[in-house]
């Protein structure tokens, strides 16, 4: 099935057209954060520390007085980048192991498969925040981590579509026909297991962006002063009770976004999976 | 036992929560107040005065559990602020920081200011009933000097040349020269009952969680992450505390402290400054409820440069940074206030405190010129300043704790108005000691001293104490430093002793090894049932009487009691 077809399909479910609107709203408040930021998310004001949201401050002050809403704007850009690459890392690495041992099958199947029981029987959570631990905290090693540790249901996921794959008629054909391993791979096995690639990894961001937050809630991701809606969150922890508006926000854009990308992930799977086709 | 102890003000280690937990926490956040169980009667109640009277039990919480009630080891506040309430040392601090007797009836000093002999009470016990002597003394000198024990506060009872118990009740110690902080480390030594500890690994044994001691309390029981509960010591050598039972909780995350302060649950904790100074006012129901206490602590706030670095070698540097911090803004913006602009390392107000000394001013222009002077210039016009192709940029180390990571942000942003590109670390107090100051593996770290009584900061200062592990871990080198505070330990006179540390400071501020950005504030709130706490606090602080505090019958919690 073409990915276009997928992606039409998937929109007509309103609850995954809704994801897509959410997350192209938050695309384009991120890109466009430098326009539309009241303040300087940065601009530190002793004397407005902790002010509840008022017209000069939609989303309150935090303790240094910076404005909550235009760190948001600019805390966006950072879950956003650190969602894509991380995923763009474990997909690489997913479609990579996938289809060596997809497509050889072997020893070589043996091995990859193995890896990635060995990966998935460590609670991935747990792996990061021990690397992380070992590493400078900053926004670029958050991301390698994550991808480097969330490639496996790709991996899966590919190699799956080879073994299929590799059995139909036009494969075969092609391979008859004196094809090479490399083109087999990249022009008739690849492109056709793209669609659940895709929707695997429109999950994965919302798992990466989910999981950056934690990170930097616990300190161990994004540093100061740069804002992420994890670090937002922690210093609004201490204050829940008062400062309200320091946890709420930063909350609700996770929540949201992290739910724009699974109801589009859901909807593109749901368009994909045969059996939610004949019961239409 | 000096009180040299880094400033923790430990952040509650945080547990890993996995983020759907986090998001769910949200979900549940702003759910309204959490019921108040004292109704108008009981507040009122509160305000009335009561005859002071036995009984009770006193809750309050604490971040971090003690590793151990020997504190001469455990080296940690969590211990000796349980500690402190089961065993006596043979002098303490009255009300107004003078020394008195604790288990000493009497002190003498010899002439020659060399030997220190104390007398003894009579009749003093251990809580089993044992006779506290002077032989127990002894034998705790021993221990805390052996190299086996480890005591980090050994150095100071190591100076002493000879120690003797001569009868049950004198005890004296010969020092090779007069040694001017003698008296407040005998005020620091918690006794230890030889007869309970001999031939015991003081690391291993189990006295360390089951302690027999001679003060006010004894251990009732301690469950491990939960609570220590202390009841009253019927043989208390001082004397009978008026509240039965002292309980302390041991409750990590500080905001979960303030939610069981709130709801009755704990009768004190320290705040922090959001707390004492915009969440409790704002909220008529706890200012009816909580007393809140401020006192200035004998503790400060410092940037410290790894001078063994460049450029923190160059004294212009140093100084450019010094210049280019705003204090008051620290102060403002993360003490709310709550904080004092200091120029030496003594608590403002004191004698040993310099009143002659004036902060550094927050003087952009002057900071850009020192460091122009010490050939620092922007070259490629990205607003970095840059010496031989390398641009001025180091990073600040600290831990998790709200107000240093504020300053530390607050630096940041001065030091780039001046062109210095600071990043910052903060990571958590046991891997930041363990990674960064034992290692001297840092370029700059925002950090707080917590200080003893006595003037002498010799471990914090002195050349000689760079070892890994040991307090200089900044490196700093200054002989004229060294000369004064080994004079300082051994001037015995107070006025030229106090003499010696005031140019002791102003040396100090004139090198600027050290920024200082704050002395703050301890801020503690109280529960009001709690009765006959002096307010305002005294010098020596706000517990410093807290045997005679009490709470009245009407205004305790429901307790099953045995009578």
């Amino acid at each position: 099935m073409m990915i276009n077809s997928v992606f039409k399909k998937a929109l007509t479910n309103p609850l995954s057209k809704a994801g897509f609107i959410v997350i192209v709203g938050v695309f384009l408040l991120a890109m466009l954060a430098p326009i539309i930021s009241p303040y300087d998310p940065d601009d530190i004001n002793v004397k407005a520390i902790l002010l509840a949201p008022s017209m000069q401050h939609w989303m309150g002050t935090d303790g240094l007085g910076r404005d909550v809403l235009s760190r948001m704007l600019y805390g966006s850009r950072i879950s956003l980048l650190v969602g894509l690459v991380a995923v763009g890392i474990s997909t690489a690495i997913g479609i990579l192991l996938g289809a060596i041992a997809g497509y050889y099958r072997g020893w070589v199947d043996t091995v990859i498969m193995r890896l990635v029981d060995v990966m998935l029987s460590i609670p991935s959570f747990f792996l990061i925040l021990a690397v992380i631990a070992f590493l400078t905290p900053s926004i670029i090693n958050v991301m390698i981590v994550i991808g480097l540790t969330s490639w496996m249901g790709v991996t899966r996921l590919v190699r799956a579509e080879f073994l299929s794959l590799t059995e139909r008629e036009f494969v075969q054909a092609a391979r008859t026909l004196g094809a090479k391993d490399a083109r087999l791979i990249f022009t008739h096995l690849l492109p056709n297991s793209l669609t659940p690639i895709i929707v695997s990894s429109v999950l994965g961001v919302a798992g990466a962006v989910l999981m950056e937050s934690g990170l930097s809630f616990l300190g161990l991701g994004v540093q100061a002063p740069q804002a992420s809606w994890g670090n937002i969150l922690t210093d609004g922890k201490d204050y829940i009770q008062f400062a309200w508006w320091l946890s709420l926000f930063p909350g609700l854009a996770i929540l949201i976004t992290v739910l724009g990308y699974n109801l589009l992930g859901e909807g593109l799977r749901d368009a994909l999976d045969p059996r939610s086709n004949s019961s239409k | 036992m000096k009180n040299f102890a880094f400033l923790n003000n430990k952040l509650p280690k945080r547990n890993a929560k996995t983020s759907s937990a986090i998001v769910f926490l949200l979900l549940l956040c702003s759910c309204g107040k959490p019921a108040l169980n004292s109704t108008n009667e009981q507040l009122e109640n509160l305000n009335k005065s009561y005859p002071s009277q036995s009984g009770g039990t006193l809750i309050d919480a604490m971040t971090g559990e003690p590793s151990g009630l020997i504190s001469m080891i455990a080296g940690e506040s969590a211990s000796s602020a349980i500690s402190a309430n089961i065993f006596n040392k043979l002098l303490k601090y009255d009300k107004n920081l003078d020394l008195e007797g604790e288990l000493a009836e009497s002190w003498q000093v010899s002439a020659d200011q060399k030997t220190i002999t104390f007398k003894l009470k009579p009749n003093l016990k251990w809580a089993d009933g044992n006779p506290l002597t002077s032989a127990d003394v002894l034998w705790t000198w021993h221990a805390v000097i052996d190299e086996k024990t480890g005591s980090p506060y050994a150095s100071d009872y190591q100076l002493v040349k000879k120690a003797e118990a001569r009868n049950p009740l004198t005890f004296s110690v010969t020092y090779e020269q007069a040694y001017a902080p003698a008296l407040d480390s005998w005020a620091g030594l918690q006794v230890l009952p030889e007869h309970l500890l001999k031939d015991q690994d003081l690391h291993t044994t189990a006295f360390a969680r089951n302690p027999v001691g001679s003060n006010y309390y004894k251990l009732d029981s301690w469950t491990h992450g939960e609570n220590i509960k202390l009841s009253r010591n019927a043989s208390s050598v001082l004397g009978q505390a008026k509240i039965d039972h002292l309980v302390s909780r041991i409750i990590p995350d500080s905001s979960a402290q303030f939610l069981e302060l709130m709801a009755d649950s704990i009768d004190s904790m320290g705040l922090d400054p959001i707390k004492y100074a915009r969440i409790i006012p704002a909220r008529p129901e706890l200012q009816q409820k909580l007393a809140l206490y401020k006192e200035l602590g004998n503790s400060y706030t410092y940037l410290g440069f790894n001078l063994k670095r460049k450029p923190f070698d160059d004294v212009r540097v140093r100084h450019a940074i010094n210049y280019a911090i705003d204090k008051q803004e620290i102060i403002d913006g993360v003490y709310l206030g709550l904080g004092i602009n200091i120029a030496s390392p003594y608590k403002p107000g004191t004698r040993w405190s310099n009143p002659n000394l004036k902060p550094y001013p927050y003087d952009p222009t002057k900071a850009k010129a020192l460091l122009k002077e010490a050939g620092f210039a922007d070259t490629n016009g990205d607003g970095i300043l840059e010496r031989d192709g390398k641009p001025f940029s180091f990073e600040i180390v600290t831990n998790q704790n709200k107000e240093r990571e504020k300053s530390a942000v607050l630096i940041q942003r001065r030091l780039k108005d001046v062109g210095i590109d600071v990043k910052i670390r903060a990571i958590e107090w046991a891997s930041f000691i363990s990674r960064f100051i034992k290692t001297g593996d840092f370029d700059a770290v925002v950090l707080g001293w917590s200080l003893g009584l006595d003037p002498d900061q010799y471990s914090i200062w002195h050349s000689s104490q760079q070892a890994p592990g040991q307090f200089n871990f900044i490196g700093y080198n200054n002989p004229t430093i060294d000369k004064l505070l080994e004079q300082g330990r051994l001037e015995l006179d107070p006025d030229k002793r106090m003499k010696i540390y005031h140019e002791f400071a102003r040396v100090l501020l004139d090198d600027s090894p050290i920024v200082y950005l704050s002395a703050g504030y301890g801020l503690t709130a109280i529960h009001k049932r709690v009765k006959g706490i002096d307010s305002p606090a005294p010098p020596a602080g706000v517990g410093w009487n807290s045997e005679t505090w009490y709470i009245p019958e009407p205004l305790r919690r429901n307790e099953i009691s045995a009578n």
